[in-house]
């Protein structure tokens, strides 16, 4: 259990948020185009790694909006949270 | 308009603490964004909505509640009669939802307000919620969306120890029996 701050509503506690995988996936402008295999890769392709990583997450039972959170999925520090549309504060 | 039929029809008193559930009131959501739609919406309700999240605004008929950067929640003080539920929706709607200004949508049926009033209630709520509620028990005004015994719920600090709680309807019954069993322990 962790405290997360939302940037709409302020801190809050995890279980009123919805974890929403990895952020900054840009969909591919003319999917028609693509391959099964490079759709594929867009659609279900995530990484997982034991370290800092840019993730979207939802406020799902408080204000209902979308974030990005900058953890780390060793120790579930967050580093940074961030709005939809912002650069990430870190890299 | 649906015919209403109240899930919960009793007042529950115990050591420091009542629980009654008040309907039927209006409840009227409002989406919107621009400075038109907050401007239309003082102009004829009377009352700005709030900008500062988690916070609330009103007069003597009426509350609006912040629920997220564009989107509140607006609530009666006090009981309508059935018939009378869509006059203030209509009126929205013309000024607001026709003119693209925002969205207007009547949840009167959809949430459930169960009025909590006692020194006890944070006890009560703390027993089954993540929320810490230091800073909003004395902050009258406040509200807040959370989770009761994994229940979404929306709690409007009316006054000291005196909170307004709503619930989906589908819920309601449940949380009712939660807080009531609770409540012989708070």
């Amino acid at each position: 259990m962790f405290l997360i701050n939302c940037p709409y509503c302020g801190e809050r506690d995890q279980s009123e948020f919805s974890a929403g995988g990895e952020a900054h996936i840009v969909r591919p402008k003319q999917p028609t185009e693509l391959s099964d295999d490079q759709w594929a890769e867009f659609l279900f392709m995530r990484k997982n790694i034991k370290g800092v990583q840019l993730e979207r997450w939802n406020h799902s039972h408080g204000c209902r909006k979308w974030f990005n959170m900058v953890r780390d999925t060793s120790n579930d520090k967050i580093h940074a949270v961030y709005k939809m549309g912002e650069k990430p504060p870190i890299k | 308009m649906l015919n209403y039929n109240s899930p919960i029809a009793e007042v529950k008193n115990y050591n420091d603490l009542q629980i009654s559930e008040i309907e039927p009131i209006l409840k009227i959501n409002l989406r919107g964004k621009n400075r038109d739609f907050m401007a239309k919406i003082g102009k004829e309700l009377s009352i700005i909505p709030p900008s500062d999240p988690n916070m609330s605004s009103g007069n003597e008929n009426l509350n609006i509640l912040w629920l997220s950067p564009d989107e509140w929640l607006i609530y009666s003080n006090n009981k309508i009669e059935l018939k009378n539920l869509d006059s203030l929706e209509n009126k929205l709607f013309d000024e607001i939802s026709k003119v693209n200004l925002g969205s207007v949508t009547n949840v009167s049926d959809h949430w459930i307000m169960i009025n909590i009033k006692g020194s006890k209630v944070f006890e009560l709520l703390s027993s089954g919620c993540p929320f810490n509620f230091n800073d909003f028990k004395n902050s009258k005004g406040a509200v807040t969306q959370t989770i009761i015994n994994h229940i979404d719920v929306i709690i409007h600090n009316k006054n000291i120890n005196n909170l307004n709680l709503f619930v989906r309807r589908s819920f309601s019954e449940h949380l009712w029996r939660w807080l009531n069993d609770s409540a012989r322990f708070a």
